[in-house]
């Protein structure tokens, strides 16, 4: 269930198929947004809904290597997930410094303040 | 405290939100993401150091952080400083590449009158920026002398008024320069920035006069004139990046050199105006320029070493992005974007728009990118709905693909060329030349930066702070 699956077919086709539990649905359109100018991607779920594939469909004449991508790929993944995790942990630390930066500190109010 | 990164070789590349960064090997990445750095250690002191890590003292480190953000973003504060001024659009030169699509010498009908010229003048100093720089352009402005007269007249009068630092600029291929221009010049203490591609074989390639004469030795004899005239500090040059430039950039900078100039300013092509119905004489890949560009530093790099003081702009400003603390006048490199809140171009007629790409769209039938026209009011054209849009919509954090980018503290955002590539200010990254080049930029700096050899570190130090540390320097 939880494991990712590759299948590549003719160096046309790729088909990346990783779980929900793992991956969320940010992550996976972030990391497939960077993949854009080297093939069409489709995103969908798995018939049982508990999995994604991302397919990667490019002409025949394009240099594009599938295995490269799928390389790459999984770990765009990866770091897309994490950015993903440290953005949940710090994006209000992120906000007050913007605050910070641009009102007098005396505009600061206890709300803004509390970044817990 | 949030970061940003990316792998870099076989380590990873952490930047903070104000520009701090450190090289961490993916076992301490992992550290640090887990919370389990060793706080005797020096990595751990170090991260600290630069508020990567926060430990108990988090409204310290947010303070601080905060500080460098707002210095980092110092130039929205200085909202509008750039005015250029398209005095006319007729020139005495046809260069291949011109992005303007220049008019003929007897055109008169795309002159700036006085009157607009004044009205430009009158905006440009309602903006509530302490420092005005005024950019006479064209087509060639000295084909139309009563204009920048009049403008500058004006400025130096609204100078006095409201004690505003006023800089002006004219940019020009001097070639029509003569002793009355150089007098009002030297009185109005006018800088001069004048083109220069390289060494006669490839000045002449492009940039050609109408009748199709050479235009190098006519520009090295105005150069001299020019120099002895103003003194020498006054002149600066631009190099225009061709498919010729990428295989001779050394002789280029050999020329620069042998003509006096301080630096020179890698910039490549942008594919507008006649340059994109040349494309196929004129085109080249993002990888060509930047094989050129890194080319080009190790060249300027070892010379520098060598003893000759020689400065590449560009890496200048990248390098005092990265490096410290301070924002940067540079339009083109902004988030959000430079165009309209920094720099603002006005055409002939009076038109207004956010940068020259965008009066060069209206030119070819598209006015998106219009804001306004002189006989406006300053609030009409500068809180409008077109300079809105585009601040809106060009702050990198919101951007995709750049929002988790690891060079987002040093990068910025192009609307304007944006829209051209693919109809939308948004752009799309995965097929941007634009971010193709300075990822690939940033990363070979970055390289530079990691290996922290004495000697370059010095030369790029030099560069930030403007001073000489060439072996041949004087005390």
């Amino acid at each position: 269930m939880g494991k990712t699956n590759i299948i590549i077919r003719d160096n046309e086709f790729l088909k990346i198929i990783v779980s929900k539990q793992y991956y969320e649905r940010e992550a996976v359109f972030a990391a497939a947004k960077k993949f854009t100018d080297q093939s069409t991607i489709i995103i969908r779920p798995t018939p049982d809904e508990k999995q994604v594939e991302i397919v990667f469909q490019t002409e025949k004449e394009n240099d594009v290597v599938m295995e490269n991508i799928a390389k790459s790929f999984c770990n765009e993944l990866l770091d897309q997930q994490t950015r993903l995790d440290l953005e949940k942990r710090f994006w209000k630390i992120r906000n007050l410094i913007v605050q910070h930066a641009f009102l007098p500190i005396e505009n600061l109010t206890e709300e803004t303040l509390s970044c817990k | 405290m949030p970061l940003r990164f990316s792998r870099f070789d076989h380590e990873i590349l952490i930047t903070g939100e104000a520009g701090d960064f450190y090289f961490l090997s993916i076992e301490d990445f992992d550290k640090l993401l887990s919370e389990k750095s060793d706080a005797s250690s020096q990595i751990y002191k170090d991260l600290k150091s630069l508020n990567f890590i926060a430990d108990d003292d988090l409204m310290t480190a947010v303070n601080m952080t905060s500080t460098r953000y707002r210095s980092k973003k110092a130039f929205l504060t200085n909202f509008t400083t750039l005015h250029m001024m398209v005095v006319t659009v007729r020139c005495n030169h046809k260069c291949k590449y011109c992005q303007v699509s220049c008019e003929d010498e007897n055109a008169k009908q795309y002159d700036m009158s006085p009157e607009i010229a004044k009205k430009v003048v009158d905006l440009a100093f309602k903006s509530p920026s302490k420092h005005i720089k005024i950019e006479f352009q064209g087509g060639e402005p000295l084909l139309n002398w009563i204009a920048v007269q009049a403008a500058t007249e004006r400025a130096n009068k609204l100078q006095k008024k409201t004690g505003k630092e006023l800089e002006i600029v004219i940019c020009t291929n001097l070639t029509l320069m003569n002793e009355e221009k150089l007098n009002f010049i030297k009185e109005n203490n006018i800088l001069i920035s004048t083109s220069l591609d390289g060494p006669q074989n490839i000045h002449d390639k492009f940039r050609v006069m109408r009748d199709g004469s050479s235009s190098y030795s006519k520009f090295l004899d105005k150069l001299s004139t020019t120099r002895t005239h103003l003194g020498h500090d006054r002149v600066g040059a631009l190099m225009t990046t061709t498919p010729l430039t990428l295989k001779n950039i050394r002789p280029i900078i050999d020329d620069y050199i042998k003509l006096e100039f301080d630096g020179i300013f890698l910039r490549s092509l942008n594919p507008y105006g006649f340059a994109s119905e040349l494309k196929n004489e004129l085109q080249y890949s993002m990888d060509e320029f930047v094989e050129m560009y890194k080319n080009a530093l190790e060249y300027i790099i070892t010379l520098n070493k060598n003893g000759t003081r020689f400065v590449e702009y560009y890496t200048t400003l990248l390098l005092k992005k990265i490096l410290t603390p301070f924002s940067t006048s540079f339009v083109d490199l902004q988030s959000p974007s430079g165009a309209g809140i920094s720099g603002v171009i006005y055409d002939y007629n009076g038109n207004i728009y956010p940068a020259d790409e965008a009066r060069m769209l209206s030119r070819m039938g598209d006015d998106f990118f219009l804001m306004g026209n002189v006989d406006e009011t300053y609030s009409e054209v500068f809180g409008g709905k077109v300079l809105k849009n585009i601040v809106v919509n060009s702050c990198l954090e919101i951007m995709p693909v750049c929002g988790d980018c690891v060079y987002l503290p040093y990068c910025g955002a192009d609307p304007i060329r944006n829209y051209l590539e693919t109809k939308d200010i948004i752009g799309d990254r995965p097929s941007s030349p634009f971010c193709k080049k300075h990822k690939l930029i940033f990363k070979y700096l970055f390289e530079k930066i990691k290996q922290n050899e004495k000697e370059t570190m010095d030369i790029f130090w030099s560069w930030i702070t403007n001073r000489n540390c060439s072996k041949n320097a004087q005390n």
